[in-house]
């Protein structure tokens, strides 16, 4: 008796010690990892630590530059940073050795008689500049075109903005965010009125379940995907996948549900269907909260060039809502989505359980598919149907693919509909952004001209008659490249690129701007959790290389908008974001003022009264909400989010006889989009060399591919040739083929469909019918 | 009359179904034996990608267990026990059974390890428990002498603490991982070498950070743009 009770005390002590370890470390689990790095440093190494964020994901780490006497010889994670906690991944702590590659451009480089000719950068900047002058003069405003980037810092976005709307007075800006994000910004205006998820990170700390949609987060999101992880390991918290390829992420899930692609969209109904079916409805969220309404269907493809399409939006009532629905009861949806009737209600148990927390996180996956804002719209009704939204743990979590797809294209608005506050064809935002910019209000044009696939159309077309692309490397990332090179090799175009390294778009350029690397200029992110992050210039950058703002201003002025662009060199990061912050002054966007950036890592918008919003549009957490209830949806006028109803259509293009697989293209962990960084990082380089072309085992055996043999993969567009690869980083699902991208030496996306969907304009990469055959 | 009608057509009803009831599983009876093959050819693990996460439900009580400083194993102990780096360890100690493969017996300590007061050791643990024939590939060493000696070519273990890229970034993979894809098994807990004992098992998801550094393909030579104009 005695002692079973001092072994229950021992018990009860260990229990309790343990917990508090837990919590402790919980708290501050990256405080440990990091210091331990620093115990691993070789002693007498006097590293000098610089704050800022990782160049890479759009998950915004914080990490901390080793700089010893001027060089940047080492990272680590920001302990400080609460999206990483002291974590990075391998991309991470690597990213400093991309700038040592020997290609790298450190002058600018003019092409003269087919030679690139290395020239001072002024002159270089004087050649831009009179060409675009010209280009305008002869062919008017609509012949010059900006391409950015969702890797653009904010102060580089707004100057582009700015010299493109507000100086020269055309809408011909666009970025290569339109391919990964546009979708997920669709969905929220759709959905919400308002861009940008409403929940954040911390919600990964209180959830029950992580239902992740087409997203490989272990190797797209690493480190939000370890804190995943943390908490399944600690709590007991579930994750499942739900994918059309079994990858890393499906091995680490509780469990991992295969669909067909483009089925989602039935799945998603199916799930709805079955939280009405079942009574799971919280009804008093909806009656308050939320409206239904449809939109047009048989929407179109974008095939075809100058696509319009324009929905019609009309409200419809929950009865009419619950009807459309029957269409998709589990027992029809599991004959063409290949997912069991079983997994469905186990999917809609999960979502209707008012017990169980729910994030539902997506990428590439929903975004990247021509009814990409539709399926966006799917999952937010399922959100909305329970009520699970805008709470700590339950939300859908739009996540982003660049560290500032959120920050710059989203934020500052680097499209061509839109402004630094709104769209241009809303003249009250145009007027706005006059009064800021200061120029006469009816120089911005109010209505928006190309998307970035129609851009690069125009160019092909001629219609673009110069181009000036910035941290991006659109002839590795656009659909159909087989089309878009060719166009941008035509001489009636002029094509000026910014960039660190040379890249199959550089090749094409008439001008070769250097461009200053991340940790070489100041700057601002936004990360996926409306995290705005700033960072100092850490070490000097090689040769003339500049920054892309200064580049931007430096032409601006030479055009004649000096009284636009007053900024210093020194200082325009700052003077710039104090100019644009004015843009989203209030409670609803207001941000955190640059001294509040330089100090911690990374506020988060809207900063209102000192304080980050971490949880929009709930009166708990969101000063902006004034509508007397627990919940307000401001982003639309009544206050209330919409239930889209949007139905289950086919892909544009499906295999068939004799393109009998489909192609999905993706990523890997080691490498970042195009690879001009990571594949000039040896370590990344060393473990995954080359792309290659992943098959279900099956297929492979049934078509006799052995692994490692080389395969031509082609589409009616254009053939890539890749070493097969069978059973090792991912399985796609039978009938299927796998790419990632980021090899230029094998060009996937010459065989890609640029068919987008009609609302957000973004391309599907996911889906298209090709054959394979060996080479 | 009425009644003698019914009682026929009743047996003529009766005579039908007999009839094609004995029909039906006379016809049944015809058919031949079958057992339906299961098909499992749809479940694949991808061996690479799941190993990491297999013995991550012990990462807690690794992360919490104390050091055993006067048992621990060292990096020379471990490759002591293999022909070159990356062969199957050959097995140690006597083993008693001779006959089994080894797979109830080895597991018994090799699964999940622990003390043993015997070898005053803690029992390596293996990687790959799936695989239960163990003596296919670990044999016992009876004798110190050699049959014939020869010149077997040396290949130069990887050395701990010096595969890191940048001061203080996470090290490389510098072994193959087939068969060793379950990291935790070797890097963590008391039968780990101390050299390459990892101090942070419950991150779980090893090669977020540590990536292997020499792949097991045919060299592809370094990468060269294909139109670098120099």
């Amino acid at each position: 008796m005695q002692n079973s009770l001092t072994s229950r005390r021992n018990f009860l002590k260990k229990m309790a010690a343990a917990a508090a370890m837990t919590a402790a470390a919980s708290m501050f689990p990256g405080i440990i990892f990091a210091s331990e790095q620093d115990a691993n440093l070789p002693k007498g190494a006097n590293l000098d630590w610089k704050k800022g964020p990782c160049r890479f994901c759009g998950v915004g780490c914080g990490i901390l530059v080793g700089v010893d006497k001027g060089k940047a010889v080492a990272v680590k994670g920001d302990p400080n940073c609460s999206v990483n906690k002291g974590l990075l991944c391998v991309k991470g702590y690597h990213q400093i050795m991309c700038t040592q590659a020997k290609d790298r451009l450190t002058h600018a480089l003019v092409k003269k008689n087919g030679r690139y000719v290395q020239t001072p950068i002024n002159e270089a900047l004087d050649i831009v500049a009179n060409k675009m002058k010209e280009t305008i003069e002869k062919h008017g405003k609509d012949s010059v075109a900006m391409y950015t980037s969702g890797q653009s810092t904010i102060p580089e976005g707004y100057v582009a903005s700015k010299l493109m709307k507000g100086a020269i007075g055309t809408n011909n800006l666009d970025c290569n965010a339109r391919l990964c994000m546009a979708s997920a910004v669709a969905g929220f205006l759709t959905t919400f009125g308002a861009d940008e998820p409403m929940g954040c990170y911390e919600d990964i700390e209180h959830a029950d379940y992580f239902i992740t949609w087409g997203n490989n987060m272990a190797e797209m999101h690493p480190v939000l995907f370890s804190r995943m992880l943390e908490q399944k390991n600690r709590r007991g918290a579930k994750i499942i996948d739900f994918a059309t390829r079994t990858t890393r992420s499906s091995t680490a899930s509780n469990k991992s549900i295969l669909f067909e692609p483009q089925t989602d969209l039935a799945v998603a109904n199916a799930i709805c269907y079955e939280i009405i079916n079942n009574g799971w409805v919280n009804k008093s969220f909806v009656e308050n909260h939320v409206n239904f309404s449809k939109g047009l269907t048989n929407m179109g493809y974008g095939l075809e060039d100058k696509f319009k399409f324009s929905d019609k939006p009309t409200k419809i009532d929950f009865e009419s809502y619950k009807k459309f629905l029957e269409d998709y009861t589990p027992e029809k949806v599991a004959k063409y989505s290949k997912v069991s009737v079983k997994d469905i209600k186990y999917l809609a148990a999960i979502y209707g359980d008012p017990n169980k927390k729910v994030v539902s996180y997506w990428c590439m996956g929903m975004n990247q598919h021509t009814r990409g804002t539709w399926i966006n719209n799917l999952v937010y009704n399922i959100h909305l149907l329970t009520g699970k939204i805008s709470q700590p743990g339950n939300g859908p979590f739009s996540l982003t693919g660049q560290p500032s797809a959120c920050g710059t294209a989203r934020e500052v608005g680097t499209f061509t509909h839109k402004l630094p506050k709104g769209v241009v064809t809303n003249e009250k935002h145009r007027r706005l952004a006059a009064k800021i910019w200061n120029v006469p209000y009816e120089r911005i044009p109010s209505k928006p001209t190309y998307h970035a696939t129609e851009m690069f159309r125009a160019v092909d077309r001629g219609d673009i008659k110069f181009i000036w692309t910035q941290v991006t490397n659109p002839l590795v990332s656009l659909p159909k490249t087989s089309r878009y090179r060719p166009g941008m090799e035509k001489e009636s175009c002029f094509v000026v690129v910014s960039d660190v390294f040379p890249t199959p778009t550089s090749d094409v350029a008439d001008v070769i701007l250097p461009a200053s690397w991340h940790i070489e200029k100041s700057g601002l992110y936004g990360n996926s959790e409306r995290r705005t992050q700033h960072w100092n210039q850490m070490v000097e950058g090689p040769g003339e290389t500049t920054p892309d703002a200064w580049m931007t201003i430096e032409v601006a002025r030479r055009m004649g908008y000096g009284d636009l662009f007053p900024y210093s060199e020194e200082n325009h990061v700052e003077e710039i974001y104090k100019e644009y912050t004015q843009f989203h002054e209030g409670a609803k966007h207001g941000m955190a003022p640059l001294e509040v950036l330089k100090k911690e890592s990374g506020a988060i918008w809207p900063y209102v009264n000192g304080k980050s919003t971490q949880w929009r549009f709930n009166a708990k957490y969101d000063p902006a909400c004034d509508n007397g209830k627990d919940f307000h949806f401001y982003g639309k006028p009544d206050g209330k989010a919409v239930i889209w109803q949007r139905p289950y259509e086919p892909a544009p293009e499906v295999p068939d006889a004799e393109y009998p697989f489909w192609l999905n293209t993706g990523r890997v962990i080691e490498h970042w989009h195009t690879g001009s960084m990571t594949r000039r990082i040896p370590v990344l380089h060393k473990a995954v060399p080359e792309a290659y072309v992943e098959f279900h085992p099956d297929d492979a055996k049934r078509l006799g591919i052995r692994n490692g043999e080389n395969i031509k993969v082609s589409s009616r567009r254009g053939s890539c040739i890749l070493p097969a690869s069978i059973n090792q980083r991912g399985l796609p699902t039978k009938g299927q083929v796998f790419v990632p991208f980021f090899d230029e030496n094998m060009l996937i996306n010459d065989v890609t469909l640029d068919a987008f969907c009609p609302i957000s304009k973004e391309p599907d990469y996911k889906k298209c019918a090709v054959k394979v055959e060996k080479a | 009359m009425k009644k003698r009608l019914g009682i026929i057509s009743l047996f003529v009803i009766l005579f039908i179904a007999f009839i094609t009831i004995w029909n039906y599983s006379y016809q049944l009876g015809l058919e031949e034996a079958y057992i339906p093959i299961e098909d499992h050819s749809n479940i694949y693990a991808i061996p690479s990608e799941s190993g990491v996460f297999k013995r991550s439900e012990h990462a807690l009580d690794y992360s919490n267990m104390p050091i055993d400083e006067n048992h621990q194993r060292s990096l020379t102990t471990y490759y002591k026990n293999r022909a070159y780096h990356g062969a199957p360890p050959s097995i140690p100690h006597p083993v008693e059974e001779h006959q089994n493969m080894g797979g109830q017996s080895c597991l018994k300590c090799h699964e999940n390890g622990g003390f043993t007061e015997k070898f005053k050791a803690y029992a390596p643990v293996t990687p790959h428990p799936e695989l239960v024939n163990c003596k296919q590939c670990h044999v016992e060493q009876n004798t110190k002498t050699l049959f014939t000696s020869g010149h077997y070519a040396s290949v130069e273990a990887p050395k701990a603490g010096v595969n890191n890229a940048l001061l203080g970034s996470p090290p490389m993979i510098p072994h193959q991982i087939q068969l060793r894809e379950n990291c935790l098994s070797c890097h963590a807990g008391p039968s780990a070498p101390k050299e390459i004992r990892v101090t942070h098992p419950e991150r779980v998801n090893c090669r977020q950070c540590h990536v292997p550094n020499n792949k097991e393909m045919a060299a592809v030579g370094t990468f060269k743009r294909v139109s670098n104009e120099e």
